[in-house]
């Protein structure tokens, strides 16, 4: 829940002042990033899908470093193993002809620089988009533009939800992950707002499934480097962990998780 | 253990060792202030012959029993002036005292021979007192004389920036100090987030920090104790005063109910700049307010009576939307008894209420949590001796925790009823303390206090395999919740969990020679309720959990020395204390800790240990044009949590970390001086070390987004913090014989306008999609005009 973000992004805006300043930071050794993020968009095979490998690096370092020349594999459940090829775009593994199932097993392993890594996870189905609706008079102002995509939780089961808003206004997107503790079996909305978007924008709005390990991974790491850290109510950052783990040498564990979601996708004009 | 046994051993060995009697009388009353009666706390009596004298307690009364005979009596409190009298004392005497103010003097150096000298003597020592006059002439931020931002002024007292509530003593947390108005405890202290505290100055009538050296009458919180109280109220005259300021506005109004005997005391505060916030288009509201009342009577020499009131709120709203109101209220009723001139009684019955309301109607729901509790309190003072007080009592605190309820609004919001499962505790403790006067050189105070503390019953508890509630996920090198294997019912009468702790405390003086003396104290403090807060500084989001069956009380235990010296006829004081303090069981919570509405907080949290130390040195100019003092304290505040098995990392590796308010430096420069009878000037000057701060050293991408990865735990800095204020007191007619007199109080907050970071951020430019750091600033130079009047 943004609570917490509301009330002190009020309090502190009425007073206070943001400055971009130079800071000295140190650098730690590279690490592997795992972007392995199986979507299956509803009313399509989901045969062509990718798994990106990247490297951390210095903070304040404009580039960020693909991790090449790995070995990427995906086995189903029932030992179909799908391979993942590096096409012309370093760190980008394409396979096309994946098989997703809902509820299936799928384990993924990557062999990268004589180390082995490898993760587990579940397909999660999603509840489908039933309808958005816009506000023209939200936010701090009264004047920013809000939307809510509705969609209605299954009550006979837990379910998490992670959401992605891709505008045409940022090149950077808006995720947010929900849980249904508080609203299981009712029809409840993902929300999204940016301060200047105006009628003509274009939003695409993608609801995935996901497992409860992937919902704690993301909640925790949205918390890392977003809007919503900063100030007096700052929780304590912390290194996020995945579900992928280095078989190899366990220290040397990578960031990212290797997900498998049921998705809908809505593409939203604003009025 | 051995600890324990020897200070006991050493406790038991001096109450035997008690005067036998002479020919005694006792001389007891209670002194006032002449103008409006109000009772005056830590008044002098000094009989300057026999070296020996005693002080007023928080009622106003005092007690000494001396052998027969034909003395001196000198009665002195600073802003009066000092009562100097002969008495026979061939019989016990009841003598009251009214005092009078002393007339403004600019030059006084007034020689005080012994009068002082009792401060050198105490073995009271680690405390920070500041009079109500001092504080309303401090330079503060937008013109709103706070309490506790002055007490921060003096040393061994910080807290976590501009914009943090609650404040740090020595190295503690801010759930670690117990608050005390009128002996009620108050759960918040804060206004606006730490902008303001909840405390109006013009309602009060005294306040002490106690830093260490606590004595046993005080219980339930380790670092610290605030003991404030509010004034009765004038019962000869009806009087009103206040302040009009740039935020906020106060208006007290006291008088007498039947003149001589009964008083009242009704007093406001209020905030209002949120009527200005339409003319900037925004249809918000953010305000707070505050209401002290108080009733007093005393219906014959042996008997007074009081009936007090707090009623503080905060209220946020934005455009309907979002809607935020929390506050204390605290009622409260005392009745001070004299069984004799020797033994006074003061039975207190309080009842507390603290909530907290959130209404978000734009998702649909209302959130509401709180602690109600009732607490009764029975303290005796008894005088024995002119070298030898006791004082003993009991408190006994009931508490009900509402975690949280989350109420839908309306039938078709698409949130869920759900109520936390409320929490019952009740926390007891009998303690006696002494206070014996060995030698003329040596003064003792040593007393234990024997604390308990039950967790009741409640609807449901989780149990866990091994007991264990978090467990660490060895693949994943993660700890998380474990799930639960069952559900144990409780009704209300059962008990869950029980503590019992034995509290011993020590503290002694040793006077080197007229001017200078030695102090060292030793206490151990229990704390069996816990503020749960990941974040750096509390939010009033944070719910207070008591101890039970996975969590452990907090047990402290504190040395502190001491060295006092008056300089150059007790124009100069200085005092330089170092002190040591270990916690054992303070909780640290595992990575991505959700703890909103979290019904099973065990899941989430580890079990540590803290520990500070440090020094503490204040030079004081008490006398002159020009008066104030500096004030540099030099600390370390850290903690660790270690895994509990060998296979386990514990939280940062393990490794001591230092806490979010580790300050390595904290200076403090307070001046003021008197221009003449119609200005004077003051100003503030603070230094120090910036706090700790998680840098990051390295970054990735996911999903589009850029993710920063972390170095230790708490293991940078921000820049160093610093700010000078001034201020302007200005009385166009001090002489003025008219009813009505005002003043104005002209500051300037941060008067180089330094951004100090209150902290800074590593993210991402949502629009160029570079990486920046952002360093959050909170107040740069604040001008501000107060007017004050009374009549």
């Amino acid at each position: 829940m943004k609570l917490k973000y509301i009330i002190y992004v009020f309090a502190l805006a009425l007073l206070s002042c943001e400055d971009v300043i130079e800071v000295d930071l140190n650098s730690s050794e590279p690490r592997l990033v795992v972007e392995a993020s199986i979507d299956w968009l509803n009313n399509t095979p989901g045969n062509l899908q990718e798994v990106k490998l990247s490297l951390s690096a210095p903070f304040f370092n404009e580039e960020i470093p693909p991790a090449t020349g790995a070995n990427v594999t995906v086995t189903k459940g029932d030992g179909t193993v799908f391979t993942f090829l590096e096409g012309d775009n370093p760190g980008l593994y394409n396979c096309v002809d994946f098989i997703p199932e809902i509820n299936e097993n799928y384990t993924l392993t990557i062999i990268y620089e004589g180390e082995i890594y490898s993760a587990s996870e579940t397909l999660k189905p999603v509840a489908p988009i039933d309808y958005i609706e816009q506000n023209n008079d939200g936010g701090f102002s009264g004047e920013d533009i809000e939307i809510k995509a509705f969609y209605t939780d299954p009550a006979d089961e837990d379910n998490y939800y992670f959401f992605e808003f891709l505008s045409d206004l940022t090149p950077v997107p808006s995720l947010e992950v929900y849980e249904d503790r508080f609203t299981n079996g009712n029809q409840i909305f993902g929300f999204y707002t940016e301060e200047d978007l105006e009628a003509g924008n274009t939003i695409r709005i993608r609801n995935h499934g996901v497992s409860q390990e992937f919902y704690d991974f993301m909640f925790l790491l949205l918390q890392q480097g977003s809007e919503d850290s900063g100030g007096p109510f700052e929780t304590q950052p912390a290194t996020v962990r995945g579900n992928c783990v280095n078989l190899t040498n366990p220290d040397n564990f990578p960031f990212g998780f290797f997900r498998l979601s049921q998705v809908d996708e809505v593409t939203y004009i604003v009025e | 253990m051995n600890k324990l046994g020897v200070i006991t051993f050493i406790i038991l060995s001096c109450l035997s060792s008690i005067l036998s009697a002479q020919e005694k009388h006792t001389i007891s009353g209670t002194i006032t202030d002449n103008n409006s009666n109000e009772t005056l706390i830590g008044v002098n009596v000094i009989i300057p012959e026999l070296k020996t004298g005693t002080v007023t307690n928080s009622y106003g009364f005092y007690s000494i029993t001396l052998p027969e005979g034909s003395y001196e009596i000198q009665i002195s409190y600073l802003g009066f002036k000092t009562i100097s009298e002969t008495i026979n004392l061939n019989q016990d005497l009841t003598k009251n005292y009214a005092l009078e103010e002393a007339a403004e003097s600019l030059d006084e150096v007034v020689i005080t021979d012994d009068v002082e000298q009792l401060s050198i003597k105490k073995p009271q020592m680690s405390v920070n007192a500041l009079s109500i006059k001092t504080i309303k002439q401090m330079p503060v931020v937008l013109g709103e004389v706070d309490v506790i931002k002055s007490i921060t002024l003096l040393p061994g007292v910080t807290n976590g920036g501009e914009g943090a509530s609650g404040f740090n003593v020595r190295g503690g947390s801010a759930d670690q100090n117990l608050i005390l108005l009128d002996e009620a405890i108050i759960f918040n202290s804060s206004h606006l987030f730490g902008f303001f505290s909840v405390f109006n100055p013009d309602a009060i009538k005294d306040l002490k920090l106690y830093k260490g050296g606590i004595p046993a009458k005080y219980g339930g919180r380790v670092s610290s104790v605030l003991d404030i109280y509010q004034k009765e109220g004038n019962s000869n005259a009806f009087k009103m005063n206040g302040g009009i300021g740039l935020v906020s506005s106060r208006l007290l109004a006291e008088g007498p109910i039947k003149k001589g005997k009964g008083s009242f005391l009704f007093g406001g505060r209020s905030s209002y700049a949120h009527l200005f916030l339409p003319l900037f288009d925004l249809d918000n509201t953010a305000y707070f307010y505050d209401l002290n009342t108080k009733l007093s009577y005393k219906t014959n020499d042996n008997n007074s009576f009081y009936l007090s009131g707090y009623f503080g709120r905060d209220v946020f709203e934005i455009s309907d939307s979002f809607e935020n109101s929390y506050g204390n209220a605290v009622l409260n009723f005392r009745w001070n008894h004299l069984f004799s001139d020797k033994l006074f009684s003061n039975l207190s019955l309080i009842y507390s209420d603290y909530d907290y309301d959130l209404e978000l109607s734009f998702v649909g729901f209302d959130w509401e949590s709180g602690i109600r509790n009732f607490n009764v309190k029975y303290d005796l003072k008894h005088y024995i001796s002119n070298n030898f007080r006791l004082e003993y009592g009991l408190n006994s605190i009931y508490y009900k925790f509402n975690p949280g309820e989350i109420i839908p609004l309306g039938p078709d919001s698409g949130i869920n009823r759900f109520k936390l499962i409320d929490k019952y505790a009740f926390e007891n403790a009998i303690y006696i303390d002494a206070n014996h006067d060995i030698s003329n050189k040596l003064s003792l105070s040593y007393g234990l206090r024997l604390s308990a503390f039950h967790r009741l019953g409640q609807e449901e508890l989780n149990t866990y395999e091994n007991n264990e509630p978090v467990v660490f996920n060895e693949d994943l090198g993660i700890y998380q919740k474990a799930e639960p294997i069952g559900v144990d019912t409780f009704s209300r009468g059962d008990v869950i969990e029980s503590f019992a702790n034995l509290e011993p405390r020590l503290s002694l003086a040793y006077q080197l020679n007229q001017n200078s003396s030695v102090k060292a104290s030793y206490n151990r403090m229990a704390q069996y309720l816990h503020l749960l807060s990941n974040t750096n500084s509390p939010t009033p989001l944070d719910v207070w959990t008591p101890s039970g069956r996975y969590i452990k009380p907090q047990i402290l235990d504190q040395f502190a020395i001491g060295y006092f010296r008056n300089l150059n006829e007790r124009l100069l004081s200085l005092e330089i204390e170092g002190f040591y303090k270990t916690i054992q069981n303070r909780i640290d919570y595992i990575d991505g800790a959700d703890l909103i509405a979290n019904n099973a907080i065990e899941q989430v949290i580890l079990n540590g240990e803290a520990r500070a130390y440090g020094a503490e040195f204040l030079l004081r100019k008490n006398k002159g044009r020009l008066q104030g003092w500096l004030s540099y304290t030099w600390s370390r505040s850290e903690q660790r949590t270690p895994g509990r098995t060998l296979n386990e990392p514990g939280i940062n590796n393990g490794q001591w970390y230092k806490t979010p308010w580790d300050k390595t430096h904290d200076v403090s420069l307070t001046l003021s001086y008197n221009l003449n009878k119609k200005l004077s000037l003051s100003s503030n000057f603070l230094y120090q070390t910036g706090i700790p701060a998680t840098f990051p050293n390295g970054q990735y991408e996911y999903n589009g987004v850029v993710v920063p990865s972390y170095e230790s735990r708490n293991s940078s800095r921000l820049p160093a913090y610093h700010r000078l204020d001034f201020a302007l007191n200005y009385t166009p007619n001090p002489d003025s014989r008219k009813r009505f007199k005002g003043n104005w109080v002209f500051s300037v907050y941060n008067i180089y306008n330094r951004r100090n970071a209150a902290s800074i951020t590593f993210r991402e430019n949502r629009f160029s999609g570079a990486n920046e750091a952002i360093r959050l600033s909170i107040f740069g130079i604040v001008p501000s005009v107060t007017y004050n009047f009374k009549f």
